[in-house]
């Protein structure tokens, strides 16, 4: 079993390293699928559908097929099957076309005949709720209600001294990764292999060569670098099937990327969510009952579920309905603590308006409702040191006494999430007789800093320089590793690294002690040495110590070890901002986070992750929002434009605690960091405007119409 | 026409994106420069035309149709893949180059449009292995994380601290508007820009 060097003789780990790739990435040479160009590659293009629900009666592919320039033309939809000749959202694929330019393919679309049977489409949750709504969907517009009950929530709510009531709601966010989804597939005979802008390359060939019926040991799929992903890129992506089908009927390499309205259309989003929520407090300020009905939609035929209410704060009884409701828009994903952000936002807003009924501070009232602390659960020790850094003495009751338009208002929320290591993950590490080292794992880095995760902790265990060590990832020859999703990867990675790497640091041992005259077990590995534990002059310089390797070098396996990562990380947020209130405009001016991650590995990196995670929340609290026309079905944002994910002038100070566990293990902390910053940025809206805005996203519109329903007696 | 003075005080994102929408029209016509070179712009193409662009000093002759963007023929046709593809329309800054000097979006530049000038690439700035004393301040501030958007914040960077080697946050807040993030690194790039070893060694424009 693997086990962490004791704290004090740790040379690398919980210190801030500098991610390995920084310099590459900085000077522009690092080669991400979409850079890649293989000899002889074709360029592909999609043909997406125009409307949001339809049946494609006939694809006349011939005319594109004679342009010059296009070497293969496929059909997507199969016309003649009545099942599977239907689309149901704006941009499904329909054909698609490979052409020895970019230009050429896109001119090849646009003469491919198309004969189109329009059927009725729903624009959102309103239109498929409605009676008289067609039914579009085989399995019916809105599921049935799932229920979920602890107690007698209703005889609660009757007996609590105050109680909340409300409408509170959260709008569909779309991923917007930089690197679109894509890739390049190459054929050789009967094996593939594919560049793939992926979270999961293990994950995308499980899922490709299925869908291409062909064995997974034909199939290679590398993902050196890439651009961003966020839950949307975790399996076996049609476009990589399309490109693969397009590189065989072509006999050449296909690139397939999509453009920036396909990534906001076809490859996933965050579900809404909606809640009609009745929740009490009894006199001393103790919460005692919510019932809330709660629906949402995830697209086409996708569900929309999230976790009811947020699980920090226990509500002795609960109830809840909730259904999915299915419109004709693209289909959500997972997407970036999936379920969490919605159900903060809409959980913490009811907490901070109880809080008001008792006319209580509502940190001192989450204070009275937080279970009882846990190693994995430290909301009340961590809403006290952010109270501290924010400045929440300061704070005024609810409503900014001060005069004119600028008011000013401060707001906290809670997260929690698991990001345990998955028990799957294998890896390896070999020395080699010059001295080299390398780890090679299948994960993938997809801005984490995963790859500087592997070298350090591989370093770490020879007691050599980081520069001196080897990380190999993204290649589905090396051994497996999950999707880099549900913050699983720094867990998974860095136990099972430690574990390779001991055994391969032991083997080393084994086969250098008979020349040392020694027993293998007092050897340690330190400051570029081999030597007895008890006398560091007794041994030898690490390249003298591989020397003797001969023409053998190590191989040893590793595999997660459960004890070196552990469950559950919480945190919380604060903000702290301005609202004109004759524009509602709000102003972050700060957001405060304290997050825990067990183990610090990399403090630098750990640390941007959560700054990043503040900065994603303050899109999902401010700005982003797929609007879809509701006659047309048509995204009206579908750029990058008029979809707004925040600037670097949007962005106000973070100030980031990461509390270090030593004691504990690796946790995962990719999601947790967007959950709770919405929900602190909208306690502050109404802790500075003295109303409650219940709807996500928190515009000028969405604050100025708060104003004045509560100008004109109220919600 | 996305050649704009991007680190004036009074530019914005929102300004930037209004001459953008403007540069679609002004394409389309003839330029001044274009006249007196005597390149009839009206006549190029549909077909692919020879063209001769000067890239990080080196001259390079292609054939591309008019239509292509500057963008385009350097990652598809040259190779040169710093300069990313991300919106494809003027938004989001992961195509910046410096044009004779200015930062422009090289998505919404046709790349005939972009004969007889000094185009500047992320390529140019490392001597060998050394970074560019911007690109080391990122990597020191960790002001990258999956990559995508770094090539187009540094030019953006580069170009600010050319012109204004001590900005002010503000100024340097407002020079990097044009350039979008997804993973959020906008606090770790600043701090990085506004880093005096960031701007010790650039060579002013």
């Amino acid at each position: 079993m693997a086990s962490w060097p004791p704290p004090a003789e740790r040379t690398l780990i919980g210190k801030p390293i500098k991610r390995l790739d920084g310099p590459v990435k900085s000077r522009g040479a690092a080669k991400y699928t979409y850079d890649i160009i293989r000899p002889g590659m074709l360029y592909a293009r999609l043909l997406n559908s125009p409307h949001p629900h339809a049946r494609v009666r006939s694809i006349d592919l011939s005319a594109a097929q004679k342009l010059p320039g296009v070497r293969a033309a496929i059909a997507l939809k199969d016309t003649a099957n009545p099942d599977t000749s239907k689309v149901f959202y704006q941009g499904e694929e329909v054909a698609a076309v490979a052409a020895t330019t970019e230009e050429i393919a896109a001119d090849a679309l646009r003469l491919i005949k198309v004969e189109w049977e329009v059927l009725p489409h729903l624009a959102s949750v309103e239109q498929a709720e409605r009676p008289e709504a067609p039914q579009v969907f085989p399995k019916g517009n809105v599921t049935q209600p799932a229920m979920q009950q602890e107690g007698d929530a209703e005889a609660a709510l009757k007996a609590s001294a105050h109680v909340v009531e409300g409408l509170y709601t959260t709008q569909v966010q779309t991923h917007t990764s930089l690197e679109t989804h894509g890739g390049i597939c190459e054929w050789d005979g009967d094996n593939l292999t594919a560049w793939v802008s992926t979270q999961a390359v293990h994950g995308t060939r499980n899922g490709v060569a299925k869908a291409l019926g062909i064995p997974q040991t034909n199939m290679r799929v590398l993902t050196d670098y890439m651009g961003g992903g966020f839950g949307s890129k975790l399996g076996g992506d049609v476009q990589v099937v399309i490109a693969a089908r397009l590189a065989k009927a072509a006999g050449a390499p296909v690139k397939l990327m999509l453009d920036r309205k396909e990534e906001h259309l076809i490859v996933g989003n965050r579900p809404s969510a909606y809640a009609q929520v009745k929740a009490g407090v009894d006199a001393q300020g103790k919460l005692t009952a919510i019932d809330a009905e709660t629906w949402g939609t995830g697209g086409a035929g996708q569900g929309a579920g999230f976790p009811f209410p947020y699980q920090v704060y226990p509500f002795p009884a609960r109830r809840r309905r909730h259904r999915d409701i299915y419109i004709n828009a693209g289909p959500q994903r997972a997407f970036r603590a999936p379920g969490h952000p919605q159900s903060c936002f809409i959980t913490e807003i009811v907490m901070d308006e109880l809080a008001d009924r008792l006319r209580l501070d509502p940190l001192e009232f989450r204070l009275r409702n937080l279970p009882p602390e846990q190693p994995n659960q430290m909301w009340g020790a961590y809403f006290k040191i952010g109270a501290e850094k924010i400045g929440w003495a300061k704070r005024h009751p609810t409503g900014d006494p001060a005069s004119g338009p600028i008011k000013r208002g401060m707001g906290c929320a809670a997260n929690r999430w698991a990001g345990a290591g998955s028990p799957q993950t294998r890896g390896e590490c070999s020395i080699m007789p010059d001295g080299s080292v390398v780890t090679r794992i299948g994960t993938q880095d997809i801005g984490t800093g995963t790859r500087t995760l592997v070298a350090m902790i591989t370093a770490e265990t020879m007691g050599l320089p980081l520069e001196a060590v080897q990380a190999a990832i993204g290649d589905t020859n090396f051994p497996f590793a999950p999707g880099s999703g549900g913050s699983v990867t720094v867990s998974s990675v860095t136990s099972t690294v430690r574990h390779a790497a001991e055994n391969a640091r032991d083997e080393l041992f084994k086969r250098v002690a008979a020349s040392m005259n020694v027993d293998p077990a007092t050897l340690v590995a330190r400051n570029g040495r081999v030597h007895v534990a008890s006398d560091p002059g007794k041994g030898l310089t690490w390249r003298e110590a591989c020397k003797q390797l001969g023409t053998t070098p190590i191989t040893s396996p590793g595999e997660f070890q459960a004890n070196l990562g552990t469950v559950g990380t919480s945190g919380v947020q604060f903000a702290d901002v301005e609202v004109d209130i004759e524009t509602g405009v709000t102003t972050v001016k700060r957001v405060v986070c304290v997050q825990d991650c067990g183990m610090i590995v990399d403090k630098l990196t750990a640390e941007s992750q959560c700054i990043g995670g503040v900065i994603m929340g303050l899109g999902f609290a401010l700005y982003e929002n797929r609007i879809l026309d509701r006659n047309t079905g048509h995204m009206v944002n579908p750029n990058m434009e008029w979809y707004l994910v925040p600037g670097m002038s949007d962005i106000p100070p973070i100030d980031v605690t990461l509390v270090d566990q030593p004691e504990r293990g690796v946790v995962g902390i990719g999601e947790p960091p967007m959950i709770s910053t919405a929900a602190a940025v909208g306690n502050a809206i109404a802790n500075a405007i003295g109303v409650r805005v219940r709807s996500l996203p928190l515009t000028p519109e969405a604050v100025l119409n708060a104003i004045e329903r509560e100008k004109r007696g109220g919600t | 026409m996305a050649s704009k003075k991007r680190n004036e005080p009074g530019f914005s994102r929102r300004t930037f994106l209004k001459t953008v929408g403007a540069g679609g029209v002004a394409a389309g016509v003839l330029g001044p420069a274009e006249a007196a070179q005597g390149q009839a712009v009206g006549a190029a193409g549909p077909g692919a035309v020879p063209i001769t662009l000067t890239i990080n000093g080196r001259t390079h002759k292609l054939e591309v149709e008019p239509r292509v963007t500057l963008l385009d023929a350097l990652r598809t046709r040259l190779d040169i893949t710093g300069v990313k593809r991300v919106c494809d329309r003027g938004a989001c800054g992961a195509c910046t180059m410096i044009v004779d000097g200015k930062t422009i979006y090289s998505c919404s530049t046709l790349a005939i449009e972009a004969q007889g000038k000094a185009i500047r690439t992320i390529e140019s700035f490392t001597q060998g292995t050394v970074l560019h004393p911007v690109q080391q301040a990122f990597c020191e501030h960790d002001g990258l994380m999956c990559g995508f958007c770094t090539p187009g914040f540094v030019v953006s960077a580069v170009a600010l601290l050319e012109r204004t080697p001590k900005p002010t946050r503000e100024q340097a807040q407002k020079a990097l508007d044009g350039n979008i993030c997804r993973c959020g690194t906008y606090q770790r790039v600043l701090e990085a820009v506004l880093d005096p070893k960031a701007s010790a060694g650039v060579k002013r424009g």
